[in-house]
């Protein structure tokens, strides 16, 4: 595990794009595309450099170093060590170097796709946009190649930052800047959970380490196999609670319910920034997270079905929520939260691979996706309303068709690449649902919101592209430049083909070798020992249960899903693929308003703070001013009430003071004679 | 003939009440001076009636350090009087009050 030859060059993956973001921040303004072409070339230079890792470990090489210790200390722990570091490393492994080649690789599509997005519409700021542009891609590469919880919460709290700072890019308006607040203050919420997570597993463990021997994970579950008491509570229950506390960073920033209502508001912020969070930074973060962590979370049964459930609840929750908005943006921003329930679904069953399996194909298809809306709306002069488009299916052929392959991908249409990952979560879920009732309602959820993804991808597909334009600017698209396209074709080419990477169905009914991610994810590669999912496999307590047989199974729960999909977009075709749609939602009278309100999520939310914790925060002030304050105050007045009358003994004349010495002394003489005995 | 310790002891008492009385009553500096010179005074009566009394010297010592100390405090005493007159234009102690809250 030295840190010799090509691994060396590592912390350059993520120091990249922090000098771009330097060097846009600083000579942005005196450069030729405001800072683009630095971007360009710093995430072409990461994802370089990530191919090669990746190839490293292909190659059976593993890395995890430790660079630079901020402090260590003694440390009285529940279980094990005495001192505990604080450090930087680097840990390379199938997972991370995975998701490094994801992340530059979209990074650098956003970047080569804003040159047409952004620099053709004459945007002021653009120097500050490439800059944050530069250092949310640095913050993320940063937490994904993270060897520790500490480290990895801090470029978490960082990307936290930089999707503050590009949500609220266009700062001059109002909705904006409260979206970006709203963004930063519900993630942060989460991560006030995984702060104390964090000092709970080092309190308790004395280490923070992802991996090794002396990581917490190893140290919990040697913590479980003794029954350990961990504060009170036996090993198991503490690992559950420390999970837990760490899930509320994930559940914030990857939007699961109840925290998802930041990310529909932050698509106020550019589409590329939008595609950029979806698909491989912000939201990813927090489902990477549980992927990173994963041999913790698969010690506790607890922990790993409450993920299960949330996932599936969120995928199912926001999907129904998608089926009836009008911009387009807002459709594929219910539809990430919705899928990122599907991953934490996959995760949440012990579908390890196929969570990451989904993590990835994501990130292909809707950065593909938020890029083709993108386009769409560079088309449409800046408008995202669906109703005011139609029609652009022929007139802007690349991105209809790489945004219908997204479109099918995300549906979960075989044999696009979402059909297999999300395919392989359903499968994992019945499974484990088969024996335990909770995940069976899980997977329930997570199956009927197949059919609302069919029916809301398609929907929007039908209602920007197909039927007659529906207004001037649909007539008379905006043409679009190779700087949009070729990031469309690249995505869509991989949207359509990345469900190769694990054809697990295929490969099960042929009995053929082709599940490659899931070699690649279970070390037989190069792999951090316990980093495998062969280990993960193990550790999941999780009973499994088939229809009869498991191919049955299979066969039963891909047909239903694929069934459930070609349904919902069956339905969208013939309700939306006609000349003139109507607004056929409308129809549902009280179930349409209280989905067009989301649930009344944002009015519970702020009922929440201005009739609960207003209140509440009033009496505290009340009673902190009257009765804290009153005391203090009291006391204070009593001794300046009493000073204020015995000043006036002090009168300045000689003669008093020593009259009052005089009376002094025959007290004391009194006094002591009485106690003496004089009298 | 010797006299008894208790008559140096009621002198003393007699002069140090004088005195006493003197700065409890009296408002002229001088005489606040004066009547503080009377119950020194006294302090020394007692030390040498009581060191003859113990036949050693140590109180004998001790009254000469008193009158050192009293010439002293006059010289200190009587350009506090000085300063009071320039200020006050009197030197009536009751006057200067300035010196309270």
């Amino acid at each position: 595990m030295a840190g010799t030859g090509i691994f060396s060059y590592a912390p350059a993956i993520a120091l990249f794009p922090l000098v771009a973001f330097v060097v846009a921040l600083v000579f942005g303004k005196y450069m030729p595309k405001k800072g683009a072409i630095a971007g360009i070339f710093a995430t072409a230079g990461s994802l370089l450099l990530s191919l090669v890792m990746f190839a490293a470990v292909a190659g059976g090489e593993v890395y995890h170093e430790t660079l630079y210790e901020w402090t260590s200390g003694e440390i009285t722990s529940q279980v094990g060590a005495e001192e505990i570091e604080f450090t930087f490393g680097i840990l390379l492994d199938p997972l991370s170097t995975l998701m490094l080649v994801i992340v530059s690789l979209v990074a650098l599509l956003v970047h080569v796709f804003s040159l047409g997005y952004m620099n053709a519409e004459g945007e002021t700021g653009l120097p500050r946009y490439y800059a944050e542009l530069g250092l949310f891609t640095f913050s993320m590469l940063a937490f994904v190649f993270a060897d520790n919880l500490l480290m990895a919460f801090m470029f978490f709290e960082l990307v936290g930052l930089c999707s503050y700072l590009l949500i609220g890019f266009w700062f001059r308006t109002q909705s904006a800047p409260s979206a970006a607040k709203k963004a930063f203050l519900v993630t942060r919420f989460g991560d006030y959970f995984f702060l104390i997570g964090v000092v709970a597993i080092a309190a308790t463990f004395g280490t923070v380490a992802f991996a090794g021997d002396d990581s917490f994970v190893t140290a919990a579950e040697t913590a479980i196999d003794d029954g350990t008491q961990l504060f009170g509570f036996d090993a198991q229950t503490w690992v559950t609670i420390t999970g837990l506390l760490v899930l509320g960073g994930v559940i914030g920033k990857s939007a699961q319910f109840p925290l998802h209502t930041w990310l529909p508001d932050a698509m106020e912020g550019p589409t590329t920034v939008s595609a950029l969070i979806h698909a491989a930074t912000m939201v990813a973060a927090g489902v990477y997270l549980v992927a990173r962590m994963f041999g913790y979370y698969a010690l506790s049964p607890t922990a790993l079905a409450i993920i299960a459930f949330v996932g599936g609840f969120t995928a199912l929750f926001a999907a129904t929520m998608g089926v009836v908005k009008d911009d387009i943006k807002q459709v594929l921003a219910y539809s990430t939260i919705s899928q990122y329930g599907y991953m934490m679904l996959g995760l949440g069953v012990g579908g390890y691979v196929a969570g990451v399996f989904h993590l990835m194909n994501h990130a292909f298809f809707k950065a593909l996706l938020f890029l083709g809306a993108g386009a769409v709306i560079v088309l449409m002069h800046h408008e995202q309303d669906m109703w005011k488009m139609g029609g652009l299916k022929n007139k802007a052929p690349v991105t209809y068709y790489t945004f219908l392959a997204g479109a099918l991908a995300l549906a979960g249409i075989v044999p696009f690449s979402g059909f297999w990952s999300k395919d392989e979560i359903l499968y994992d879920a019945l499974i484990v649902g088969l024996e335990q009732p909770v995940i069976l309602a899980a997977y329930a959820m997570g199956l009927v919101a197949v059919f609302f993804t069919g029916f809301y991808t398609f929907r929007m597909v039908f209602l920007t592209f197909h039927g007659e334009p529906r207004s001037e600017m649909a007539e008379d698209p905006h043409p679009v430049g190779w700087a949009i396209k070729v990031p469309l074709i690249t995505l869509g080419v991989l949207a359509t083909v990345a469900g190769l990477a694990n054809l697990a169905p295929v490969a099960k009914l042929l009995s053929i070798d082709i599940t490659f991610l899931e070699f690649w994810l279970d070390g037989e590669y190069g792999a951090v020992e316990g980093l495998t999912y062969h280990d993960y496999h193990e550790t999941v307590p999780f009973e499994e249960g088939y229809i009869t047989s498991e191919t049955v199974t299979m066969l039963l729960g891909a047909g239903v899903s694929l069934g459930l999909a070609l349904a919902g977009a069956l339905t969208a075709h013939s309700l939306y693929n006609v000349p003139e749609p109507s607004r056929h939602m409308t129809k549902l009278g009280g179930a349409y308003t209280t989905l067009r309100s989301n649930y009344y999520q944002d009015e519970f939310q702020v009922w929440l703070a201005e009739g609960l914790t207003l209140p509440i925060a009033r009496a505290a002030n009340w009673f902190d001013q009257t009765v804290i304050d009153g005391t203090v105050n009291a006391v204070s007045s009593v001794s300046l009430f009493g000073s204020d009358r015995v000043k006036h003994v002090q009168t300045g004349i000689v003669t008093n003071y020593a009259a009052l010495l005089v009376a002094g002394f025959l007290g004391l003489l009194v006094v002591l004679g009485l106690y003496g005995g004089w009298f | 003939m010797t006299v008894a310790v208790e008559y140096y002891v009621l002198l003393s008492m007699g002069l140090f009440c004088i005195g006493l009385f003197g700065v409890l009553t009296r408002r002229n500096a001088l005489m606040f001076l004066m009547s503080v010179e009377l119950m020194l005074n006294a302090a020394n009566i007692n030390l040498i009636a009581f060191s003859f009394y113990h036949g050693n010297l140590t109180g004998q010592v001790f009254a000469l350090f008193t009158m050192a100390l009293a010439a002293a405090e006059v010289a200190v005493g009587l350009g506090i009087i000085l300063v009071l007159y320039r200020n006050f234009r009197d030197v009536d102690v009751t006057v200067p009050t300035t010196m309270r809250w």
